[in-house]
């Protein structure tokens, strides 16, 4: 579904300086597995997240992302978006002015329109957003709140789900879903997470710790460093790292 | 004082259509004569040279103004309509909103191609009377239009102004207040949205001349790649006007590099005992907020439009009446979406 042959990519830092991030990276995720990425800090696993999804600044100068077949390096975010890529992001952006409920319709008819698909009517949006607000404990009063604003780090991870809910992509990105969560959020987002898994879709969760991993259970776990894959097996891997640490995959992959 | 002013075309014009005029039009006519337009050398006009934005105009003009026939009472809703035609023209009217009446005023501007339309309002509020001020500039890329107001308020009035304001050749919206303290109120806010080659100016002056007055002022604009917008605020404290609670805020969000905005918030204190505060800032749109909602599938225009809509309208909420926050609310919307 997602394949990834031999991947770089650059990054305009702020002095305006170009730096290798991802230094030839290659990974398969098949539709309906879950694959997790797990990595330590500066390994590259969010610059993955932006250049699937097409953030500005992010620059492949090799090798090739598909997803479905379709080439991606040239679409736009939003026709990525159309096609069912969808990120999570580690740190959900506040968008003052702009209620929740409104900005998840006008995404959801953007992407149907994108699609050659009729636009969902208001009677129905609200019944679909009702049915999945119920099913993550979010409330109405919340939806009605600008997106984002005033909201703590598990409200807005719950709400990043929530959209994914709503959005129904065929492809999801977590970028450290996990980070900010208590073990009751945790739990919840988990649990909404699980309630996607589906034989038509597939996950990529990325992570620095085990933790999320013994909610969600992986597929296939990847380790990453240095901007690669240096090592893929399955779940026993991720509590192998938790027991041992990243070190030694440092020293293997400089 | 200047013997030796040679008078522009645009001038001649000018003086030409006041030619007869009495009152404000006789001072226009006599300043025009005796000074010119205005030019950057000016202070008050540095950021917005009118002789040079009406180096188009050769002849003098009419300005049209309809709406001034509506009897000015208790809950009345006045229209006007005030147009500019191709030329030099000028127009002025005087209001007075009785003791204790509430009065909604609705002035609609516009100018045609080649136009210096110059519109003066004197407004007086007696005591507890309530006016509600709401001023449109629509787009004119060819005019020029100065509207200025000189609005007095008694004891206990409240002055309620918001202006919408999308440029022109050159669009400047001037408003004068002297404010007695004494529980009057003044409120002014102010939106402009520029597409290129558009200039809006918003010049506000309020004088506290007595203890105790409340003024609150949000003005906010966004300019495109040629687009030039200006902000001037005063407040003026008298020594007389102690406990004064005032404070302006200007922000504008510069949508290119090219997009130019000049702000000047400035305050003038004579007494000790006040709360006085400006904040000025000026920023770009946030590209994080943009990338997060092209991620959820919003293409990029309506992005933009969205999150511009959503920086911009808070001055245009507090407007009371429903039906014309609406209004101009979707006057924005639609004026977002043709931005180049």
């Amino acid at each position: 579904m997602l394949n990834i042959e031999n991947l770089h990519c650059q990054v305009e830092t702020q002095d305006g300086e170009e730096k290798p991030i991802l230094k030839g990276l290659s990974l398969d995720v098949p539709a309906g597995e879950v694959h997790a990425i797990m990595g330590p800090n500066g390994s590259g696993k969010s610059t993955l997240s932006y250049v699937l999804t097409g953030r500005d600044g992010y620059e492949v100068t090799g090798g090739s992302m598909t997803f479905e077949g379709e080439d991606l390096s040239e679409l736009e975010p939003e026709e990525r978006a159309a096609l069912g890529l969808y990120l999570s992001f580690q740190y959900p952006v506040e968008i003052p002015g702009v209620p929740t409920i409104t900005f998840l319709k006008e995404a959801l008819n953007a992407q149907r329109t994108a699609r050659g698909e009729d636009e969902v009517s208001a009677p129905e949006f609200m019944k679909l957003i009702r049915e999945k607000a119920k099913q993550l404990g979010v409330s109405m009063d919340m939806l009605k709140r600008p997106v984002n604003v005033g909201f703590s780090g598990g409200e807005k991870k719950r709400m990043e789900i929530l959209q994914a809910l709503v959005l129904e992509p065929k492809f999801m990105i977590l970028d450290e879903t996990d980070s900010g969560l208590d073990i009751d959020a945790l739990k919840t987002v988990s649990d909404g997470v699980n309630a996607l898994r589906a034989p038509e879709r597939g996950m990529l969760v990325i992570t620095h710790y085990q933790r999320l991993l013994d909610h969600i259970t992986p597929d296939v776990v990847h380790i990453m460093a240095n901007g690669k894959i240096v090592k893929s097996g399955g779940p026993e891997l991720a509590k192998e790292l938790e027991a041992e640490g990243y070190d030694k995959y440092l020293g293997e992959a400089a | 004082m200047t013997a030796t002013l040679t008078h522009t075309p645009a001038e001649l014009a000018l003086i030409d259509a006041l030619d007869g005029a009495t009152g404000w039009q006789a001072q226009l006519r006599e300043a025009t004569r005796r000074d010119g337009l205005p030019t950057r050398r000016h202070e008050l006009w540095k950021w917005s040279d009118l002789r040079r934005a009406a180096n188009d105009v050769t002849a003098p003009g009419r300005m049209t103004v309809t709406g001034l026939e509506t009897p000015v009472t208790d809950g009345a809703h006045i229209e006007l309509g005030v147009t500019a035609s191709t030329g030099a023209s000028a127009a002025d009217a005087s209001l007075v909103i009785p003791a204790g009446a509430s009065v909604t005023l609705v002035e609609r501007y516009s100018a045609e191609a080649a136009a210096l339309g110059n519109w003066h309002l004197a407004i007086t509020l007696e005591e507890n009377a309530r006016l509600d001020r709401i001023i449109i500039a629509p787009d004119e890329a060819a005019g020029v239009f100065i509207s200025s107001a000189e609005i007095t308020l008694a004891q206990g009035a409240h002055l309620h102004q918001r202006s919408l304001d999308f440029g022109g050749r050159l669009s400047r919206i001037e408003t004068h207040v002297t404010h007695p303290g004494e529980g009057a109120l003044v409120d002014l806010g102010g939106v402009y949205l520029l597409d290129s080659d558009r200039h809006a100016d918003t010049t506000t002056v309020v004088h506290h001349t007595g203890p105790g007055g409340v003024t609150q002022q949000l003005v906010k604009g966004a300019a495109a790649a040629k687009g030039h917008g200006v902000f001037q605020g005063k407040f003026i404290v008298d020594r007389a006007a102690q406990q004064t609670d005032a404070r302006m805020t200007h922000r504008a969000m510069m949508l290119d590099d090219r997009a130019e905005i000049d702000a000047k918030p400035e305050l003038e204190i004579y007494a000790d005992d006040v709360q006085c505060a400006h904040g000025n800032a000026l920023g770009a749109l946030d590209e994080t907020a943009l990338f997060y909602m092209r991620q959820r599938g919003i293409p990029a225009p309506r992005a933009r439009a969205l999150l511009i809509e959503s920086f911009l309208a808070e001055p245009l909420d507090a407007i009371a009446d429903e039906t014309l926050r609406e209004d101009l609310k979707a006057q924005l919307r639609t004026r977002l979406e043709a931005l180049s």
